[in-house]
């Protein structure tokens, strides 16, 4: 949906290159009967909806012309109405793009793209305009001015809900003071109750767009958030759908428009990460599918009585005493070599060979007689089943199957080879299935055997890993578009296959450090943590979650934390319930982390933000109004991941305070009592005053724990002022790798290395170890083994 | 003891408590964390002390140390505790153990004062441990006076009155002769006694001095109240250590009952540090026995849960760990059922004077 606007570069040659990738999809009329579904059910939230999409829309624009968005938002009441202003300073709009881009509903390329953006689909602020148009009758004014023009177009746009196509009313040229940009104007039934919602998702994308200005207008308040850096986010690629991301529908589409003849090629050319080899992994599974695959089976063994070099050399006529004989002699040899064939691998063979006599000497082996060797050997390779099969459900069975029963298994599977219709054994792995199934029942019954589920399944697993995927040529792009059947077995084929996860340089995630920067902008707090997580994947669709959290300082005491969600950068504000990055923080353990967490689950309490902000090229919603992400393992569990990574810096802050908050009350108490002691005494004994000083030194110092940097080398020293020997656990997590260090243990857990020492410290004495790490490197130390009072840590 | 030793004794324990004061005050002069050492007071920390034949503390000390809140609040009240002990002795004047409880509400500072009756009990336990001085030399009484004796013995007691000469027999009324709060205050002057008799509860007492028991027998009945006061117990072991008369224990058949034996004969665990001082080693003990349940058919009620655990501690209990206690403990556990003092009249109201007793002092060597 979003981009609309020419690059200031190149001019209008983007912007109409762009209108070619596009592709328009027509459900105005849709719309009108289904406003809650993309956010329009009520005054209130319409509005809310309405800014949402245009400002997603600016963001995005001014983005990818590498602008610094400076986004103006204003809300008028007029009369019955509402009008809504927004401004960007984007590159502009060609006029050509103007009521395409306004008017049109699912109308814009993101829709087929897979790239990280705001929009994700077209379906946004056209739904905005039309809402506008049903509401209040009033067509949408578009101000358009694109850099180096002297003067802005101006645009009425209005939507003919029958034919989805836009009209433009009225066209004229005006001036207007941004330099380049597009302001967008329109009018509609609405109100400010959900005032709150508004300024939270203004607020929240201030907070995730720390490189945006944005300025809110409305008719009682008034914003503005400056940016934070000037750093823009990184240009994301567009990547080709991934086989295990696409839908059955949307592959049928693909097919449906390709240019390619060969499934290989299709593959290749419209997927990522699919090559050649990846490509003949799915066509042999696809092959599996669609034709099933040939059994093997061993070539007759001499005690047999089939004989494959007789049975060909009968089968051969008028070709000469010893062509007939090599010829006899060579397939049957060649079928031994083997091992074990297939119908298919017999062909081949009786091919190779007859090429080869023919050559020698010079007796023609027509297609007759090729035919009938084939068969014949077949016959004679097939003479025999029970043996192959009895070996493989032996395999596949435990010990302790009655071998009465396992080969009463065997004949009855390998009977149903020799009664079925299946030429040349070409089975697919339900007959398989089929077969092993009926010939388990029946051995359950006449037998009193069993034969379970488990069991029942790898009999079936020997079967078809023995079998052989066919030589066939797969069926081509046509025939496969036009049955949805093998569509389907193809769709089968792409998810079953092994492929390596899609490129990750797609997404645009915010950035640890812009996390932490868009926080603290926005929020003053006394401490924040952030964290970004390496990209995950879920059904074909790379994605990055990061987490956020700030505590303390002005946010609020007594409620409960509040909960920030994204989506490529966009604040969701409705659907809180819904949504499953509320229900992994609801089921955090956060008194692990040091919070209130009244029940031991739920939202915890305290003055604390938490943010998860979720990038992928497709963020999977609950619905169309994209309010909610819906409930997907993986994301979930990196989501889960991303919050325990700052939950764990929040923890040891938490700590540490608590620890000096306890520290200080323990001082401040014994700052009273001692020298209330001191006077009584000198009072009892009539000795002159006291100077209790240095005994109030040592009571506060009990153990300390110290660290001193000289360049690369840093001394962890310990130093036990208390009168029993102090036995400590510390663990100093180092940035760096420590290399060895002596007397102590280090273990990497991702990146981060865990010094670990247990030092043993008497009563007025110390200990320390000494390490060499980069410069860089940052420190975090933990002490167990010892009360909180007791304990200075000074590192 | 004369008027003259007394004086000496509450200069002593005064200047023991300014002593522990200096303590304090040296150390904090020394730039060092002030602190108290005293013996662990648990079951697990006593033993015996084959000299003196008592049961002592062991060498495990807990510190109370200025380092903590809760050490320095106590090493603050302490310190308000000697100061208040000081210039009570110098006024000779004295007070209860409850008094000292509600006077900790005038201390000045907050941080000084209980917040419970236990916590002062037990800092005057602890000064008395490290000051080497008797609570009763600090002029700290219990709330409760000492129990009774009833026997043929001439004492003088040095009151506040005067000295007053007094027979235990004839010139006391039924309730018999009140033990001070010191009875270190009492000189034994004559007697006419064979053996003591310390019984744990007052109808058991009523009844042998009714039944004429300690005439009879040439008995002193000594009351203890259920767990005897430091008063009786001192009482009890000057009536064996001066008077060389054997000492015996009546009390129920029950685990607490157990106890009480094992205060007088052995020492208390509270008080150890004054074993040597309140106990009477040779304290035989009568009855309730276990097996007197099962040889006399005594009516019984069963044992609750609390009698099994106390029994199984006293099983772990150092001072019980003797061939004789061991069985009838075990015995008890086994019958499931405790009998009471008074379950002896279920064979008469005279049974206990005429039968039981005389059968088992009889049996003990003692009559």
């Amino acid at each position: 949906m979003t981009s609309y606007q020419s690059t200031l570069a190149e001019g209008e040659g983007i912007a109409e290159e762009l209108a070619e990738a596009q592709r328009s999809i027509s459900i105005a009329e849709f719309f009108e009967k289904n406003r809650q579904m993309l956010g329009f059910d009520s005054g209130a939230r319409a509005l809310v909806t309405a800014v949402k999409e245009a400002v997603d829309n600016a963001l995005d624009a001014t983005e990818e012309s590498g602008i610094l968005p400076d986004i103006y938002v204003e809300i008028q009441e007029n009369d019955d109405y509402y009008r809504l202003i927004v401004e960007d300073n984007g590159p502009g709009i060609t006029k050509e793009q103007i009521p395409k881009i306004f008017g049109k509903l699912l109308y814009g390329s993101r829709f087929h793209a897979r790239e990280q953006n705001r929009g994700q689909q077209g379906i946004g602020i056209s739904a905005a305009v039309l809402y506008s148009q049903l509401t209040s009758g009033k067509p949408a004014k578009i101000t358009s001015r694109t850099k180096g023009s002297a003067d802005a177009k101006y645009f009425e746009l209005t939507i003919d809900t029958d034919s989805n196509e836009p009209e433009i009313e009225g066209e004229d040229t005006t001036s207007w003071d941004r330099p380049h940009g597009t302001r967008i104007e329109l009018e509609m039934e609405a109100n400010m109750r959900a005032r709150n919602q508004l300024h939270d998702y203004i607020k929240h994308t201030a907070v995730v767009n720390p490189h945006a200005r944005l300025e809110l207008r409305e008719p009682q308040e008034q914003f503005k958030f400056e940016r934070a850096t000037d750093q823009l986010p990184e240009e994301t690629e567009e990547i080709r759908p991934h086989p295990h991301g696409v839908e059955l529908g949307t592959l049928q589409k693909m097919l449906d428009a390709t240019d390619s003849y060969s499934v290989s090629g299709f593959l290749q050319e419209e997927f990522t990460r699919v090559g050649g080899k990846t490509s003949d992994k799915v066509i042999d599974s696809f092959r599996d599918r669609h034709f099933g695959r040939e059994m093997a089976w061993s070539a007759p063994a001499t005690h047999e009585e089939a004989d494959v070099e007789a049975a060909v050399s009968e089968a051969v006529a008028n070709k000469g005493a010893q062509a007939t004989a090599e010829f006899a002699e060579s397939v049957a040899a060649e079928i031994d070599d083997a091992g074990s064939v297939t119908h298919s691998r017999v062909q081949g063979i009786v091919e190779t060979v007859a090429e080869g006599i023919e050559d020698e000497y010079g007796t023609t082996f027509g297609s007759t007689v090729r035919e009938k060797a084939v068969a014949a050997a077949w016959d004679a390779v097939t003479d025999e089943r029970t043996g192959d099969i009895y070996a493989l459900v032996d395999e596949a069975t435990t010990d302790r199957k009655d071998d009465a029963h396992v080969q009463g298994l065997a004949e009855r599977i390998a009977a149903k080879f020799e009664d079925e219709d299946t030429p040349h054994d070409r089975l697919t792995r339900d007959q398989v299935g089929d077969y092993v199934d009926r010939a388990a029942d029946a051995t359950e019954e006449y037998d009193e055997a069993t034969f379970g589920e488990t069991a029942r399944e790898k009999v079936v697993d020997a079967i078809w890993g023995r079998m052989a995927t066919v030589p066939d040529e797969p069926p081509n792009i046509t025939a496969i578009d036009d049955d949805r059947d093998t569509a389907s077995e193809l769709h089968e084929a792409m998810r079953e296959t092994d492929i390596i996860a899609p490129p990750t340089d797609c997404l645009s995630p915010i950035s640890d450090e812009l996390v932490l920067e868009g926080l603290k902008k926005e929020f003053d707090a006394d401490f924040y943590a952030a964290s970004t997580r390496d990209a995950a994947v879920h059904g074909g669709d790379p994605f990055i979650v990061e987490a956020g959290i700030a505590y303390g300082g002005d946010l609020e005491e007594s409620s409960s934390a509040d909960v920030m969600r994204f989506a490529n950068r966009v604040p969701l504000v409705y659907q809180r319930g819904a949504c499953s990055i509320t229900d992994v923080v609801k089921t955090i353990n956060w008194r692990n982390y040091k919070l209130d967490q009244p029940g031991g689950s739920g939202i915890p309490n305290g003055p604390a933000v938490i943010m998860v902000h979720v990038a992928s090229t497709n963020v999977p919603f609950t619905s169309e109004s994209k309010d909610a992400v819906a409930n997907v393992p993986e994301i979930e569990d990196e989501v889960e991941r991303a919050i325990r990574e700052a939950a764990r810096d929040l923890k040891s802050y938490l700590k540490k305070r608590r620890s000096m908050e306890k520290r200080r009350r323990k001082q401040d108490k014994l700052a009273t009592i001692l020298p209330e002691m001191a006077e009584k005494l000198e009072e009892v004994t009539g000795n002159g005053e006291l100077n209790i000083d240095d005994s109030l030194a040592r009571i506060m110092n009990n153990v300390l724990v110290d660290r001193e940097r000289d360049g690369e080398t840093v001394r962890l020293i310990v130093e036990n002022n208390d009168d029993t020997t102090a036995t400590l656990e510390i663990t100093d997590i180092v940035s760096e790798d420590p290399g060895e260090v002596e007397g102590a243990n280090v273990v990497e857990m991702d990146g981060e290395y865990f010094v670990k020492w247990t030092a043993e410290v008497a009563a007025g004495t110390e200990a320390s170890i000494e390490y060499s790490v980069d410069g860089d490197a940052t420190f975090d130390v933990q002490v167990e083994g010892i009360e909180d009072e007791k304990l200075t840590i000074n590192a | 003891m004369s008027t003259d030793s007394d004086t000496q004794s509450e200069s002593d324990a005064r200047e023991q408590l300014i002593d522990l004061a200096a303590e304090f005050y040296d150390q904090f002069a020394d730039g060092e964390v002030p602190t108290m050492s005293i013996p662990t007071r648990t079951k697990s920390n006593i033993e015996y002390d084959e000299d003196m034949d008592v049961w002592v503390y062991g060498d495990r000390k807990s510190t109370r140390s200025a380092k903590t809140v809760s050490g320095a609040q106590k090493l603050l009240k302490a310190t308000y505790v000697i100061e208040f002990l000081a210039q009570q002795l110098e006024e000779d004047r004295s007070s209860t153990l409850r008094e000292l409880y509600y006077l900790s509400e005038s201390f000045d500072h907050e941080e000084a004062q209980f917040n419970s009756q236990d916590e002062s009990n037990q800092l005057i336990e602890d000064l008395e441990i490290v000051s080497d001085v008797r609570r009763e030399e600090f002029h700290m009484r219990p709330e409760e006076s000492g129990a009774t004796v009833m026997g043929p013995l001439l004492i003088r007691e040095q009151t506040r009155r005067g000295e007053r000469e007094i027979h235990c027999q004839e010139d006391v009324g039924e309730g018999g002769y009140q033990i001070p709060n010191n009875p270190d205050t009492i000189e034994f002057l004559d007697n006419d006694a064979d053996f003591a008799l310390c019984v744990e509860t007052g109808g058991m007492r009523d009844r042998l001095v009714e039944n004429g028991f300690d005439e009879e027998h040439n008995c002193i009945v000594v009351h203890l109240k259920g767990q005897p006061a430091r008063a009786t117990r001192r009482l009890t072991k000057r009536l064996h250590d001066e008077l060389g008369l054997p000492v015996t224990v009546f009390t129920d058949g029950d685990p607490w009952s157990y106890r009480i034996y094992g205060s007088v004969a052995y020492g208390s665990i509270k008080s150890a540090h004054l074993s040597e001082y309140l106990a009477t080693p040779d304290a035989q003990f009568i009855g309730i026995q276990p097996a007197d349940i099962v040889e006399y058919d005594l009516p019984t009620d069963p044992l609750s849960d609390s009698d099994v655990n106390a029994l199984e501690s006293e099983l772990e209990d150092p001072r019980f760990q003797t061939d004789y206690w061991e069985e009838q403990i075990e015995l008890q556990l086994d019958i499931e059922k405790k009998a009471e003092q008074q379950s002896l009249a279920a064979r008469g109201l005279d049974f206990v004077t005429d039968t039981y007793l005389p059968e088992r002092l009889d049996a003990m060597g003692v009559i």
